[in-house]
């Protein structure tokens, strides 16, 4: 089954929250919605989940007209940063709540619960109550309890924003592979670029409730369509069309206003005393040093493997690997 | 494309079901409040406005306010509550500072005290120091010592230990929200402790001061029992209205004077709400340690113990008096105080505990049910529903109480039928302390994350699963919380029943102070023992609840009305 969204918006009072949406969800797909604070990743989920209302627009999911069906009937599974778990249930319990609600009988229950139980790595943890387990692993329930229902469609609000680091890494691999095998066609909102580049088969780019860019990872890494995703996915140095011309690129015909957005990547810097370059500072990354050059009065930025071999100040040269950058409108 | 005018929402399908639900939560509440508290109320104005010459006008309030002796017991209200309210925060101040910010020994004991005066009528206190200071009180059968305890001393006194609990908690509670780092900044740049106290603590405190004031006063200025026990001569006006309507049988004058007695109490009562608009805190404050500062604790703890001993010590008279013979002659101990046959002996105890049991179990529900409601609603008609639900408070027992009668003592089948029963007793305790149950209850519910009902309704569980699985769970210390402070409220009020009584139904509070005025002080003890240990029995059951209902979900409770 596929989610189709048509033309939504979404108003609070006067504020419009969700700009024209149009957004399609297919079987079996993985969607990041990605975006900064307050752009509408969440409105957006709660609309698709029925808990909130949106006032243009249509919104199918294999055909039927999902604004006539409430939240209760959808058949949907969530997930909130919060976990969200029942307090006085058990693990096993709050996994088991969906089915008991259907009124299954108790043997398919508990063994629907121990598939899960085992499929989120919760065995031994069945009978403990949410207090007694770690965040990591009250989410782990929090995602079992939505899968234990086999929902048509799978929405995660920041799953993993509230977990540490490491937790975070080892789950982002799990919910994926999990996600992969059992096929639920699953939304995800996120505000963390890696979290969505490394997750998803479609990254949703939003801004000021509107959507951006709809691309896979790569595209949307490699090919901005906007100057807002080139800024936010990654970090790109945005160029005007004259400040281009210098490195002997072009904007296409008839976007002279576009901008070319550089990766610090693609742009190779070499010490060379006579050149126009100067670097203003270099940080430390590990495995490559983030190279900030004055370049013409523009802030260029640059990448080196390790650490270069010149310091703060030195006169450097740029110039671009072939097939670097993008032109994005501004 | 969309243009603002006609904008449709779709997509938030709620079913039939819950809409029904939430009409009835709403509804049903909100009809208990026109019909046991907005009626009522609107019946006394009313008949403050009907002339004896059955015409309508001010007539009565000229006739009042003409009255010498009327300006004298306002005058005389305000100095009592005035006093009460000066010594109360005073105090509170110094026992509520030794209790948060210095490391005080024995603090249970210094809290046992604070509780005491919240297990009894308030008229015990007044009862306790009549036994200890009055005419045949034990000082004087010791010591020999004549103290005029009976007229404004003893009134004051007796009020300031009902309301003195009230006081220290508000100013606990400002105390608890201090800063730290302020402290740190201060004492860095060298400023001595008593002007860190004089320029941190008293300023951060100002809100709480005016709060704690105001609430002594308004709690006083409308009490009814210790007036009636210890007053004397001393006319305030809650014995003033309570004469002029069970003495002279005139209501509308009595209905005036009701009326009066509100303005003090509402001014109060919206001083004190802008006050506490005002004495927000910021988020993040570090706590303050307690720390030890012997020129500064030893006069504190001083303070607190004495004052401690001495609320002990009234009670404690109270519970020897019980057992003594013939009080003050014959020091002897018996049991026979306990043989209550007059006044209609311990029926009044049970019928206090079966409406306790009805004005906890309704006024729970009604609670839960508004708050469900107000839960749902966009912000408007909540806030709305949130000053309805709160108004009760700034109307004073007495005021209630003789709007009771005037609404309910009447023809008309319907509400007359009440008059007379347990059941109209319960209702009026409900109203009476329907603000306060209401505040926790708020505070309980916003306890329940908004998400775990979210998920509750994506799995696909319709309103009653939401309400068993997500709400409740949560909500249960809250529950417990409100169930037992109206329960208890409901055993000790006096000032509401008073006038609710009749020949046949009677409740305890009314019981101790009838055995009082009868003479026989020594079994109005052994009354109020029973009562104090009946609220004591609760009080216990409900921390035992609590503590149970903690250790199962592995936290402390939350949204606990601090008693
Ligand atoms: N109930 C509401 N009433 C009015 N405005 C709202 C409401 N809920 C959200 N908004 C507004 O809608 C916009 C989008 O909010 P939303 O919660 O979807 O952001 P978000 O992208 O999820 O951000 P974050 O990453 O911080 O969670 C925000 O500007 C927010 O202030
Ligand atoms: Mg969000």
């Amino acid at each position: 089954m596929t989610l189709d969204i048509r033309g939504l918006s979404k108003f609070y009072g006067t504020f419009q929250a969700l700009n024209e949406i149009d957004l399609s969800v297919g079987d079996s797909e993985f969607v990041c919605l990605l975006g900064p604070s307050g752009c509408g990743k969440t409105t957006l989920l709660r609309v698709i989940a029925g808990l909130e209302s949106f006032e243009t627009g249509e919104m199918m999911l294999g055909g039927r007209d999902l604004a006539t069906i409430g939240a209760r009937d959808r058949g949907f599974g969530i997930v909130f940063q919060s976990y969200s778990l029942f307090p006085q249930m058990t693990a096993a319990q709050n996994i088991g709540y969906g089915l008991k609600l259907r009124q299954r009988p108790r043997a398919e229950i508990s063994a629907r619960v121990e598939e899960l139980l085992a499929l989120v790595r919760l065995e031994q943890f069945a009978d403990r109550l949410p207090w007694q387990l770690s965040g990591g692993q009250q989410q782990r329930v929090a995602i079992a309890r939505a899968l234990a229902v086999q929902p048509a469609l799978l929405l995660l609000d920041e799953p993993l924003s509230a977990l540490d680091a490491r937790v975070r890494a080892g789950l982002r691999t799990e919910i994926r592979q999990m996600q992969k095998r059992l096929g639920i066609p699953t939304i995800m909102v996120t505000h963390d670029q890696e979290e969505a580049l490394t997750m998803a088969d479609r990254v949703v780019c939003m801004s000021a409730g509107r959507i951006e860019q709809i691309g896979s990872p790569a595209e949307i890494y490699a090919r901005p369509a906007t100057r807002f995703v080139a800024d936010f996915v990654g970090s790109s140095t945005l160029l005007s069309a004259a400040r281009a011309a210098g490195f002997g690129v072009t904007p296409p015909p008839g976007q002279g206003d576009s901008l070319f957005a550089l990766r610090p990547e693609d742009v190779l810097i070499r010490e060379d005393a006579a050149a126009a370059g100067r670097v203003r500072s270099i940080t430390f990354l590990g495995n490559v040093s983030r190279v900030e050059v004055d370049w013409q009065g523009e802030t260029i930025l640059a990448e080196t493997h390790r650490l270069p071999g010149f310091g703060e100040g030195a006169s450097v040269d740029l110039s671009l690997q072939p097939g670097a950058g993008v032109w994005v409108q501004p | 494309m969309s243009a603002a005018g006609k904008r449709v929402a779709r997509g938030l399908d709620t079913p039939f079901e819950e809409r029904l639900f939430q009409r009835v939560v709403l509804l049903v509440p909100l009809a208990g409040l026109a019909l046991f508290f907005l009626y009522p109320l609107a019946i006394v104005i009313w008949r403050s406005l009907l002339q004896r010459d059955g015409a309508v006008g001010f007539g009565n309030y000229r006739e009042i306010l003409a009255l010498d002796h009327l300006w004298r017991v306002v005058w005389n209200s305000m100095v009592m509550s005035g006093l009460t309210a000066l010594i109360c925060v005073s105090l509170g101040l110094v026992i509520a500072y030794a209790m948060s910010r210095s490391r005080i020994p024995l603090r249970w004991l210094v809290s046992l005290a604070l509780i005491l005066p919240l297990l009894a009528p308030s008229l015990v206190q007044a009862l306790g120091l009549i036994f200890m200071f009055g005419r045949n009180g034990l000082l004087n059968y010791l010591t020999g010592m004549q103290m005029q305890i009976y007229g404004l001393p003893g009134l004051v006194i007796a009020n300031s230990m009902y309301a003195l609990p009230q006081a220290v908690m508000i100013l606990a509670v400002a105390l608890r929200y201090a800063d730290r780092r302020q402290y740190d900044a201060a004492l860095v740049l060298g400023a001595s402790p008593w002007r860190r106290f004089v320029d941190i603590t008293l300023p951060s405190l100002r809100f709480g001061l005016l709060s704690a004031g105001f609430v002594c006063f308004t709690v006083t200025i409308t009490d009814f029992g210790n007036a009636a026990v210890i007053g004397g001569n001393y006319r305030v006006l809650a014995s003033e209205i309570y004469a002029q309507v069970v003495g002279q049988m005139n209501f509308n004058m009595g209905a005036v004077v009701g009326i009066l007695l509100l303005i003090p109490t509402l001014l109060a009562f919206y001083l004190e709400k802008v006050a506490a608009q005002r004495g927000g805190t910021q988020e993040g404050a570090i706590p303050v340690e307690p720390d030890r500062w012997a020129p500064r604790d030893i006069p504190l703890w001083a303070a607190s113990y004495l004052t401690a001993l001495f609320l002990i010590a009234i009670v404690a008279v109270v519970i020897f008096a019980s057992f003594v013979q013939l009080w003050p002659y014959k020091m002897s101990l018996t049991l026979k105080n306990y043989n209550i046959t007059t006044h209609g002996g311990y029926d009044p105890l049970w019928t206090s505990l079966y409406a306790s049991l009805i004005t906890a179990t309704f006024g729970t529900l009604m609670l839960f049910a508004l708050v469900l409601a107000q839960r749902k609603m966009s912000r408007g008609p909540a806030r709305l529903v949130y000053l309805l639900a709160i108004i009760p408070v700034g109307v004073p027992g007495l005021v209630l109480g003789l709007s009771y009668v005037l609404s309910f003592n009447v023809k008309p089948v319907f509400p007359g039928i009440l008059y007379g029963s347990a059941l109209l007793i319960a209702f009026c305790n409900f109203y009476h302390y329907h603000s306060q149950g209401f505040l926790t209850m708020v505070t309980g519910v916003r306890n329940v994350p908004r998400q775990l009902e979210e998920t509750v309704t994506t799995i696909g569980g319709g309103v009653w699963a939401n309400l068993r699985d997500a709400i409740i769970p949560i909500m249960v210390p809250t529950l417990i919380s409100v169930f037992f402070f109206l329960f208890m409220r409901g055993m000790v009020t006096l000032s509401a029943v008073i006038f609710l009584i009749t020949p046949k139904l009677s409740v305890g509070a009314v019981s101790v102070m009838r055995l009082d005025q009868a003479g026989s002080s020594t079994q109005a003890a052994a009354f109020s023992v029973l009562i104090m240990l009946t609220v004591l029995a609760a009080m216990g059951l409900m921390r035992l609840l609590l503590l149970a209902q903690a250790r199962y979900n592995g936290r402390p409770g939350k949204g606990e009305i601090a008693a």
